[in-house]
């Protein structure tokens, strides 16, 4: 039997890009440790009893195995450590480790760092960068990098699926605006603006759907997260702790163009799925979540969900992945503003990638602590008011997601 | 008791490296492997706040491998495909095992797929990587090339940019064979050429107007 995971504390922080966030590295994960000692006085470092570096690229960091720079400025040696890579999902997975850690009964208390230095170099040379987790032998040098194998499925998904330009521009301005109620957020701290749908159709075109307010915000930050046991989550914070009731994670093709008539996924869902335009992945590992946390109806049972919206299209995407609408009423259900935080189902209430910002290593990480907050009843303390905290949740839904859709995560986050 | 030690006088060898008898150096002149060097610095007014500039250029041996035959194909002018001969699947881009776990990693054969192919999806590109930009706008589609049960990823040249249709017929067009470099930027796709692009509609004059402010923009770049 294997022991149940908890969440009792974390922080981000600021996501910035450019001119602000000059903090070190190794002092930023020690500004969210302190600010996580504040939210839990009992929480010493010397509990800790492995440590899991989650960060996505050596190239933006210019120096290899830097979580070993971190793990020895944070006084820590002696004690485990590892570093999780795993593209866009890093964040994810490295929560994945973590939970296997304290659920096989190895370790008691783990905390997860998490960081992107994305402003070491240009916005172009980044995206390059990025790219080089796409097959570089086949696509790299095509024209290639992700905003554009993105626009590709979103376009031919949107035409699938009925959903149109305005729709998703919905979404983008739904996550930019809730980011304004958040004081790290990337898109509050640089940009400081309320948008409406005609800001985002009016911007520039980055990749035919896709313009560039439906795009997520390359940035610099760092997370903490603390993941235990339930032992130890009763004993330092028994009023504001949160269980992991269910995970998932699971994957698909590097190259989008491989998904179609993949034998691996119609043994699984039968011929034709996923083609390029589901997330087979966010599927998968979705239902392994949902399976394991009792969950039947996602649409009833979750309360609000932090999901991977690096792109306003890919957060459309993710709503059919994770069953709460299909092929037929997607387009109504972005439509009714179901997901808005005033919806039945509010997604990224915290900003999310569009607004809070994108440092690969963090983002999975940064997406978990706003659920945790919510979840915790922290967001009045957390945010500036409370016009993003999502009315009394039970039950929050974390989504961290890779490549084209290539490594996807999800959690089932509860109050206990 | 006695130990009898053998003493080898050569070094075995597992196996005979390649013979690389055709070598090209098409690196341009500027291109310097200096190894890392610190090149500037600059410090903020208060003395707070320092940036160190790195600089770093490297040389990568991609090695084809076992996938060699599909890029020396490029540099003849031919799309090598792969098929396995227990399921009959085919693909470019290549595998060279089978992806059917029925098969158990069967090894593949090399077929040489036509020239021809079909767009499976499509986007009209105004950004791009830092190499790729001042080819702006770009199609990118992605097209499956003969019997290919994957679809590939290249650009579409020869229309203009809100002209790209799902499901269009495609020829694959190779550079000079003299640029030619054995990668997948040797060639492109075209529209076929019995294709005529369908007439103007709400959609395409949408493109039309998110793409000619690029067309501008890329005359703006040094």
């Amino acid at each position: 039997m294997s022991r149940k995971v908890c969440i009792i504390g974390g922080a981000t922080t600021p996501f910035d890009y450019g001119p602000t966030g000059f903090e070190s590295i190794e002092g930023g994960a020690a500004e969210c440790i302190k600010e996580t000692q504040q939210d839990i006085s009992g929480f010493s470092l010397r509990d800790l009893d492995l440590m899991i570096y989650s960060h996505f690229s050596v190239h933006f960091s210019h120096q290899l195995a830097p979580e070993w720079i971190i793990h020895d400025h944070l006084g820590l040696v002696g004690l485990p450590h590892f570093r999780v890579e795993n593209g866009g999902n890093t964040g994810g997975s490295a929560l994945y480790a973590a939970a296997l850690a304290v659920m096989s009964g190895h370790h008691d208390v783990v905390g997860i760092v998490g960081w992107e230095t994305m402003d070491s170099v240009s916005q172009s040379q980044g995206s390059e960068f990025i790219a080089m987790a796409s097959d570089i032998r086949y696509e790299l040098m095509v024209g290639g990098i992700y905003p554009i194998y993105y626009a590709a499925m979103a376009n031919k998904w949107m035409k699938e699926n009925h959903v149109t330009e305005e729709d998703v521009a919905t979404i983008a301005v739904k996550n930019k605006n809730n980011a304004m109620d958040n004081p790290k957020a990337q898109w509050y701290r640089n940009d400081h603006r309320y948008i409406t749908v005609d800001d985002v159709m009016n911007s520039r075109l980055i990749s035919y759907p896709i313009k560039k307010y439906d795009c997520c915000l390359m940035s610099r930050g760092v997370a903490f997260l603390l993941v235990c046991s339930e032992e130890y989550a009763k004993k330092i914070n028994p009023d504001h702790y949160v269980t992991v009731e269910g995970m998932g994670l699971s994957s698909c093709t590097i190259r989008a163009g491989d998904r179609l008539n993949n034998p691996g996924w119609s043994e699984r869902y039968g011929p034709g799925y996923p083609g390029m335009t589901e997330f087979a992945a966010c599927r998968n590992s979705a239902e392994q979540a949902y399976k394991m946390a009792g969950i039947t109806d996602p649409l009833k049972d979750i309360d609000f969900g932090e999901i991977h919206d690096a792109f306003s299209t890919s957060e459309a995407q993710i709503y059919k992945a994770l069953g709460l609408a299909d092929e037929n009423t997607i387009a109504k259900f972005i439509r009714d503003e179901r997901t808005s935080i005033n919806g039945d189902i509010p997604m990224n209430p915290g900003g999310g990638l569009l607004g809070y910002g994108h440092p690969v290593g963090a983002t999975g990480l940064m997406s978990t602590i706003e659920c945790y907050y919510q979840l915790a009843g922290m967001i009045p303390q957390k945010h500036l008011s409370k016009k993003t905290e999502v009315p009394d949740p039970e039950c929050g839904i974390v989504n961290s997601h890779a490549g084209t859709g290539t490594s996807i995560s999800n959690f089932i986050l509860r109050r206990p | 008791m006695t130990v009898t030690v053998v003493m080898k006088t050569k070094k075995e060898k597992f196996a005979d490296p390649p013979n690389f008898t055709e070598k090209k150096d098409y690196r341009p002149s500027d291109v310097r492997e200096t190894g890392f060097a610190f090149v500037g610095h600059e410090i903020s007014e208060d003395r707070t706040t320092m940036n160190q500039f790195l600089h770093y250029d490297q040389l990568y041996t991609i090695r084809h491998g076992w996938n060699s035959k599909f890029f020396i194909g490029l540099l003849d002018g031919k799309i090598m495909g792969t098929r396995c001969p227990k399921c009959g699947d085919s693909w470019v881009p290549v595998r060279t095992h089978c992806w059917n776990l029925d098969c158990n990693l069967q090894k593949t054969e090399w077929i040489e797929m036509p020239l021809t192919a079909k767009v499976h999806t499509w986007t009209v590109a105004g950004w791009s990587g830092r190499s790729s930009l001042k080819r702006l706008p770009i199609v990118l589609v992605y097209a499956n090339i003969g019997t290919s049960k994957v679809a590939m990823a290249n650009e579409l040249h020869g229309l203009n940019p809100w002209d790209v249709e799902f499901g269009m017929p495609l020829k694959i067009v190779f550079k000079p064979k003299q640029q030619r470099v054995g990668a997948v930027t040797d060639f492109h796709f075209e529209p076929a050429d019995f294709w005529k692009p369908s007439p103007m509609n709400p959609e395409k004059q949408r493109i039309k107007d998110l793409v000619m402010p690029v067309y501008e923009w890329v005359k703006t770049l040094k």
